[in-house]
C-alpha cells in the first residue's frame, strides 16, 4: 500500500530501461547545469539558486540585529547571531591581525564565514545542493582572498617593498633566488590549497552519502525484498555521515576564514 | 608462415588496439584507486598521531581540555586537506 504511494511521490527515472541508480543520484545531486536554461547568454547551474538563497539568508537574518542591540532589547535570535559575529571578531580576526587592518577587513571575513557556512549547510536539507562542492565556487572565494592578499599588501607596503619583504631577514645572498621563487610559488599555492580543501571536503562527504544511498537502490533493482532489507542500514549510515558532514561544514567554513585571515595578515604585515 | 602471421596481425589489429585501450583505462582507474587509498593512509597516520598526543596532553593537564580539543580539530582539518589533495589528483587522473 505504502510502496505505490512512495514510488509515485519519489520516482526513480527509467528512461529507456533501468538506469544505474548511482549514476542517477550522482547526476542529480552534485553540481550540474540545468539544460535549456540560459540567462544573459550563460548556462544556469542548479547550485546558483542556493548561492542566492545563502545571500538571502544572510541579509534577512542579520538585517535587524544591529538595530535591536542598539535599542537595547535584542531577542534570542539577535543575541545568537551577535554572539557568532563577536566570536569571529574576538577569536579569529583580532588575535591574528593588527588592529587597524583588522577593523577595516572584519566585515569581509564575517561575510566569507557565513556565506561559506550557509552554502555548506544547504547541501544537507532535502532537495538542496552544496554550492561549495563545485570547484568554480571555491576558486572564486579563494580568488577574493588572493586579491585582498595582493592588493592589500601592495597598498599597505608599497609595490617594491611587498616583493622584497617576501624574503626573510638574514638569508645568505646565494639563496635569495631560490627563496624568492619558493615564496612566490607559495603566494599562489596557499589560496589554491584553500580552494581544494573546501571543495574536496564537501564533495567527498556527498560522494560517500550518495554511495550509501545508492546501495539500497542498487540492491532493490536486483530484488525488491533485498532492497527493503538493506534500506534501514543504508539510511542509518547516510544519517551518520550527514551528522558528520554538518560538523565538517562548520569546521571547513571556520578553517577557510581562519587561514584567509592568517594569509592576509602575513601579506599586510610580514613579521620577519 | 610469417606472411600468414602478418596477415592475421593486420586483420586483428583494430581489436587488439581496442583491447589495449580498454586495459589501459582499467589500469588508469586501478592505479588512481591505489593512489587515493595511499592518501587515506597518510591522513590516518597524521590524524592518529594528533589524537594520541592530544589525549596524552589532556590526561596530563585536564584544565586545558577545551583548548587542546579546539586546536586538535584545526590541525586535523588541515591534515585532511592535504590528504584530499591526493584524492582529488587521483580522481582527476581516473577521469
Amino acid at each position: 500500500m505504502i510502496l505505490p504511494i512512495l514510488t509515485a511521490l519519489f520516482p526513480l527515472p527509467s528512461e529507456g530501461g533501468q538506469q544505474d541508480p548511482f549514476e542517477y543520484l550522482f547526476a542529480h545531486v552534485l553540481p550540474h547545469k540545468i539544460e535549456g536554461l540560459i540567462i544573459f547568454g550563460l548556462p544556469v547551474w542548479n547550485i546558483q539558486y542556493f548561492q542566492l538563497a545563502a545571500i538571502g539568508f544572510m541579509v534577512v537574518g542579520f538585517s535587524g540585529v544591529a538595530r535591536a542591540i542598539r535599542k537595547g532589547n535584542p531577542g534570542p535570535v539577535a543575541r545568537v547571531l551577535a554572539g557568532w559575529v563577536a566570536w569571529i571578531r574576538d577569536e579569529v580576526v583580532y588575535p591574528n591581525m593588527q588592529k587597524e587592518h583588522a577593523q577595516k577587513l572584519l566585515p569581509l571575513f564575517i561575510t566569507l564565514f557565513f556565506f561559506i557556512l550557509f552554502m555548506n549547510l544547504f547541501g544537507l536539507i532535502p532537495f538542496g545542493a552544496t554550492a561549495t562542492a563545485s570547484v568554480y565556487v571555491t576558486a572564486a572565494l579563494s580568488c577574493i582572498t588572493f586579491g585582498i592578499m595582493l592588493i592589500g599588501g601592495i597598498i599597505v607596503q608599497g609595490p617594491i617593498a611587498f616583493w622584497k619583504n617576501l624574503i626573510p631577514h638574514g638569508v645568505p645572498w646565494w639563496l635569495i633566488p631560490l627563496i624568492f621563487f619558493m615564496e612566490f610559488a607559495g603566494l599562489f599555492i596557499k589560496p589554491f590549497a584553500l580552494t581544494i580543501r573546501l571543495m574536496a571536503n564537501m564533495m567527498g562527504g556527498h560522494l560517500v552519502i550518495l554511495s550509501f544511498m545508492g546501495l539500497a537502490f542498487y540492491f532493490g533493482s536486483q530484488n525488491t525484498i533485498l532492497g527493503l532489507a538493506v534500506a534501514p542500514i543504508s539510511i542509518g549510515l547516510s544519517m551518520f555521515m550527514m551528522i558528520l558532514e554538518s560538523f565538517v561544514a562548520l569546521l571547513q567554513a571556520y578553517i577557510f576564514t581562519l587561514l584567509s585571515v592568517i594569509f592576509v595578515s602575513m601579506c599586510l604585515h610580514p613579521d620577519h | 608462415m610469417l606472411s600468414t602471421l602478418a596477415q592475421e596481425a593486420v586483420q586483428n589489429a583494430p581489436e587488439i588496439s581496442e583491447a589495449i585501450q580498454v586495459a589501459e583505462a582499467g589500469a588508469k582507474t586501478g592505479i588512481a584507486a591505489i593512489g587515493a587509498g595511499l592518501a587515506a593512509v597518510g591522513a590516518g597516520i597524521g590524524i592518529g598521531r594528533i589524537g594520541g598526543d592530544a589525549n596524552i596532553a589532556m590526561a596530563r593537564q585536564p584544565e586545558m581540555m577545551s583548548d587542546i580539543r579546539a586546536s586538535s580539530m584545526i590541525f586535523a582539518a588541515l591534515i585532511e586537506g592535504v590528504a584530499f589533495f591526493g584524492a582529488v589528483i587521483a580522481l582527476l587522473f581516473a577521469l
